[in-house]
């Protein structure tokens, strides 16, 4: 587990600089460092089922106004390898990672909070025009903070952690276990409501409740919902665009010619839109 | 005569400042996209990232180092936004640091205030887009993959910033082109809202649909009044309303919860937990 547990805390500390915007947000994914520990482990398949299934609690994550409701890189990099190590099922793996994920939000806040100590170091930098100063107070030192908040609870998470998991699971009630299957199966929920939060546009509620129902009564897949969802959008905005340039039309005057000034012109045709 | 013409010219003549490229601008933005959040913090969210993007081009306009400092402060004031449909204010914003070093009357306040006017609607739009539309699809794709142990499934996460970065590149260089005005114009011609009210249409139908397919909640609540009669099963009742009506009250219940008041995420996950375990302790889930 020595390996494992090395690599799970760099990879944690690495990925958790949000290196590379998008990019970190990929590869520290339960789904994306299956990969590793599964070949270092060596059971690649079970450790990709086992991050499928970590990953479905996350796939509504999103930092709104940088705040995550959930640690998706910590959930995985822990409960993998554990699960793994004490061939634990997809769902026990996840009502583990739970927790773990919520846990870690409280470091993220912690690393935004002790940030602001360099963003003031950068102040002095730039009356200076120091241009080094700025990688330095937005790059070296933020990470360099960040080893001891991310490195050693993964390590020893990881490289203790086994010999734990069997006896404490052993321990738990079934009410316990079951709560905490429950909580994965609601915890997505904050990421949607979240997003629904952030999108503020109360006018367009019934979207969500279109698209809700279109899958509990057809049980369509995402992908095919969301051709629907495409589409619909696309026509929207065709017919809107249609009817904006129909009124820019109708209220420019008609053109003046010589016939139209020698006879009575009529009044310009109001033009309704047809959508 | 030649002479003192030529010395009048001399002394107007701006110090060779030399061009921005649209290669500049492009290695500025995606310097901004890798850099963006390494140094995040409450007090400024991404103003270090914003600056540290910016910087290369900084020291080509400012040779001199009053000038880069007062460049450099200038950039470092709070911004956040999203970084791949926010591309567009750091294009417009080099090409009015490029011509504020030619001279032209650009002001502090105008590149600050462009750079806080947009980076609301651009993260509207960008987080509808990218993050409440793209990052589901491709992500419950990879799930799905991975689900069947399938090792292809972690690379289509990949996918993702692929989509940004190419994004990303093209609108700030879209940005660059456009500059000040076309943008304002895009911003008064009512087009931004167009996009957004289409990007939060189709980010609140993911929503719904995502609700639907990956949250779970059912009860095994059943009553049973007397010995003769049917067992009352809760779940049943429910599902003959409607499918899926617990897992809807669910995200209902917390979309509530955080527009009372955004509380801390952290704490409203953990009560989400403790329901759960009580809820579970008590036979309702």
């Amino acid at each position: 587990m020595l390996g494992v547990a090395l690599f799970a805390g760099l990879w944690y500390w690495f990925v958790k600089t949000d290196i590379g915007y998008g990019i970190t947000h990929a590869i520290r994914q339960p789904l994306f460092v299956a990969l590793p520990i599964g070949l270092m482990m060596g059971d690649l398949q079970q450790a990709l089922i086992i991050g499928a299934a970590i990953q479905i609690l996350y796939i509504g994550l999103v930092a709104a106004g940088s705040n995550l409701p959930a640690d998706d890189a910590l959930a995985g990099l822990i409960a993998i390898p554990l699960a793994l190590a004490t061939d634990l099922s997809p769902a026990l793996a996840v009502a583990i990672a739970v927790p773990i994920g919520i846990f870690g939000v409280f470091i993220d806040q912690l690393r935004k909070t002790v940030n602001i100590v360099f963003v003031h170091m950068a102040d002095k930098y730039a009356a200076n025009a120091n241009t080094r100063g700025i990688f330095l107070t937005n790059f070296v030192f933020p990470t360099a903070f960040q080893f001891f908040l991310r490195f050693p609870i993964v390590f020893i998470a990881v490289l203790f952690g086994a010999d734990a998991v069997e006896g404490v699971l052993n321990a738990l009630p079934a009410w316990l276990l079951n709560g905490f299957s429950v909580a994965g199966g609601l915890l997505p929920a904050l990421g949607f409501a979240l997003v629904i939060f952030v999108i503020g546009r109360r006018d367009l509620l019934p979207w969500f409740f279109i698209g809700y129902f279109l899958v509990a009564y057809t049980s369509i897949p995402v992908l095919g919902a969301a051709i629907f969802g495409i589409c619909i959008v696309l026509l929207i905005a065709g017919y809107t665009r249609t009817r904006n340039v129909s009124a820019a039309e109708a209220s420019t005057p008609p053109r003046t010619t010589r016939a139209a000034l020698a006879t009575p012109t009529d009044a310009p045709k109001e033009v309704t839109p047809n959508v | 005569m030649s002479e003192n013409t030529t010395t009048a010219v001399a002394e107007t003549e701006q110090p060779n400042i030399p061009a921005i490229t649209e290669k500049d601008v492009r290695k500025s933005w995606f310097r901004y996209y890798v850099f963006a959040e390494t140094g995040i913090s409450y007090e400024r969210l991404q103003a270090l990232g914003f600056t540290y993007g910016i910087l290369p081009i900084l020291k080509k306009l400012y040779p001199k180092k009053e000038d880069l400092a007062a460049a450099m402060q200038r950039h470092l004031v709070f911004y956040n936004t999203e970084a791949v449909f926010g591309a567009p204010i750091n294009g417009v914003v080099i090409s009015m640091e490029e011509q504020r070093a030619q001279g032209k009357p650009i002001t502090d306040d105008a590149i600050t205030g462009i750079k806080t006017g947009l980076m609301g609607p651009m993260a509207g739009l960008g987080d509808s887009i990218d993050w409440a539309t793209m990052k589901p699809l491709i992500f419950a794709l990879a799930a799905s993959l991975g689900a069947t142990g399938n090792f292809i499934a972690p690379f289509i996460l990949l996918l993702l910033p692929l989509f940004q970065i190419i994004v990303g590149l093209n609108l700030a260089t879209t940005g660059y082109r456009q500059g000040r005005s076309s943008i304002q114009d895009l911003l008064q011609s009512g087009r931004i809202k167009e996009l957004i009210t289409g990007a939060s249409t189709l980010g609140l139908f993911m929503m719904g649909v995502l609700s639907a397919t990956y949250i779970s909640l059912t009860t095994p609540l059943s009553f049973q009044f007397g010995d003769d009669n049917e067992p009352f099963v809760v779940q049943d009742i429910l599902n003959n309303l409607a499918p899926g009506i617990l897992p809807l009250l669910v995200v209902l219940a917390l979309y509530f919860v955080l527009r009372r008041k955004k509380q801390n995420l952290g704490l409203i996950a953990l009560s989400l937990v403790v329901i759960a375990l009580l809820g579970s302790l008590a036979g309702i889930f």
